[in-house]
């Protein structure tokens, strides 16, 4: 795995709004468990940053009062950078979706996330799809009504059908439910016609929901609500 | 926590201080705490989920500094999708995990995992004398003046099978990694 280079593609790639054929397929970042998700919105920390000021072990210990007050204040530092809005939690290993605020549960819901599988690229080369659901934080960017579903390259491919050159030829409608988030990078949170398969890892690397569930989700969140998944 | 005892209120602290930064960015971290025996996968400062340690042993404990970053995730044999076969692959699950298997860590710092229902005698015969061998060799090159006068932090831990799988599951490529140390003086 890794002497091959992961180029990942779009997952669940460009979902069409309407008759609108604004999707394109995108080229996620090479070997994506390794990469964070969301790159281009915090440069990552250089480690010597990270480790600075790590192990204050070797001096004398600072007073009672002094450790007691720096305690408080990094509890409440951590305590702010929780989120205070709702916000959905995804368990890949388990396959659920949680509607969360603060500790409270709003919705435990069963999903589907990405199967780990692995699709090689034509022409002979080294690079393959790998469909995971990634990890980290996103935030709802897009909330959609009656998605329709532009299949990428791999849709095709996998069924060992010809990628088609007219886009037109690419859309599927009635298959992602009523509802769909996208959380960037051609990944979504969407409905789906295989419900015996909820609770499985099956998917390209989008989140799906029952109807119901979806429903909820769609009316609670917000674009910028955070989507934290594990 | 014991909020009067020093010692304990800086390793809290410190591990705190770490968190704050981690918690900032929109990466997942693991927290493991030898005190309350948690392994805790964390996101944005939250509890995502928790991972009960059996039992852990760790050598050269002060030696852990500051945050670790995973080098490389457990290996794990995905499926290849065959266009030219008709039969679905078997997507990948938790039951694919391994339950014993070694993360590495920069800075230095390894963690072995194993089930804590190890019933496999041979294999903790062999643990054994793997960790008794490099007993040896440390105090053989301490007498040697040799380099090992600041040995790398090594952490043993037993976890359920299903547990150790969850945390294989979980851990990604570069993840970071805060250890809460005890402080207890024995």
């Amino acid at each position: 795995m890794n002497s091959a280079v992961a180029y990942r593609f779009v997952v669940c790639s460009s979902l069409l709004l309407g008759g609108l054929l604004s999707a394109k397929p995108l080229t996620l970042s090479q070997n994506s468990d390794s990469l964070p998700p969301n790159s281009d919105s915090l440069p990552p920390t250089p480690l010597s940053s990270v480790l600075s000021s790590a192990d204050s072990q070797s001096g004398p210990l600072p007073s009672l009062s002094a450790l007691q007050a720096r305690y408080k204040a990094l509890s409440k530092q951590l305590s702010r950078l929780k989120p205070q809005e709702p916000y959905i939690l995804v368990d890949t290993a388990r396959n659920h979706l949680y509607l969360k605020q603060r500790d409270d549960v709003l919705l435990d819901a069963l999903a589907s996330t990405g199967s780990g599988t692995i699709l090689p690229k034509p022409g002979g080369t080294t690079d393959q799809w790998v469909f995971d659901t990634p990890r980290g934080e996103f935030f709802v960017r897009s909330k959609l009504l009656n998605p329709a579903w532009v299949k990428p390259d791999w849709a095709f491919i996998e069924e060992g059908l010809e990628v088609p050159r007219d886009q037109a030829d690419r859309v599927e409608q009635g298959v992602l439910g009523a509802y769909a988030l996208g959380f960037g990078n051609g990944y979504f949170i969407h409905g789906t016609l295989y419900t015996r398969l909820l609770g499985k890892n099956v998917t390209h690397g989008c989140i799906r929901l029952h109807d119901d569930d979806l429903k909820r989700v769609y009316r609670v969140a917000r674009i910028g609500t955070p989507i934290i998944i594990f | 926590m014991d909020p009067n005892d020093p010692a304990s209120l800086q390793e809290v602290t410190r591990v705190l201080q770490e968190e704050v930064k981690l918690a900032a960015r929109p990466y997942n971290y693991l927290l493991i705490d030898l005190v309350t025996r948690t392994i805790h996968i964390k996101g944005r400062g939250l509890d995502l989920y928790r991972i009960p340690i059996v039992a852990w042993s760790m050598k050269a404990p002060s030696a852990v500094h500051g945050t670790h970053r995973l080098i490389a995730r457990p290996p794990i044999a995905r499926r290849t999708v065959d266009p030219t076969v008709s039969v679905e692959q078997v997507p990948l699950s938790l039951a694919d995990m391994p339950t014993a298997y070694t993360l590495s860590f920069t800075p230095a710092l390894t963690i072995e995992v194993r089930p804590s229902d190890e019933e496999n005698l041979f294999r903790r015969l062999w643990a054994g004398t793997k960790n008794w061998w490099r007993s040896v060799n440390e105090w053989a090159s301490s007498f040697s003046g040799g380099e090992s006068s600041d040995p790398s932090p090594a952490l043993l831990l037993e976890l359920s099978r299903e547990q150790a799988q969850s945390l294989a599951w979980s851990a990604v490529d570069g993840m970071p990694l805060v250890i809460r140390r005890t402080t207890d003086k024995k």
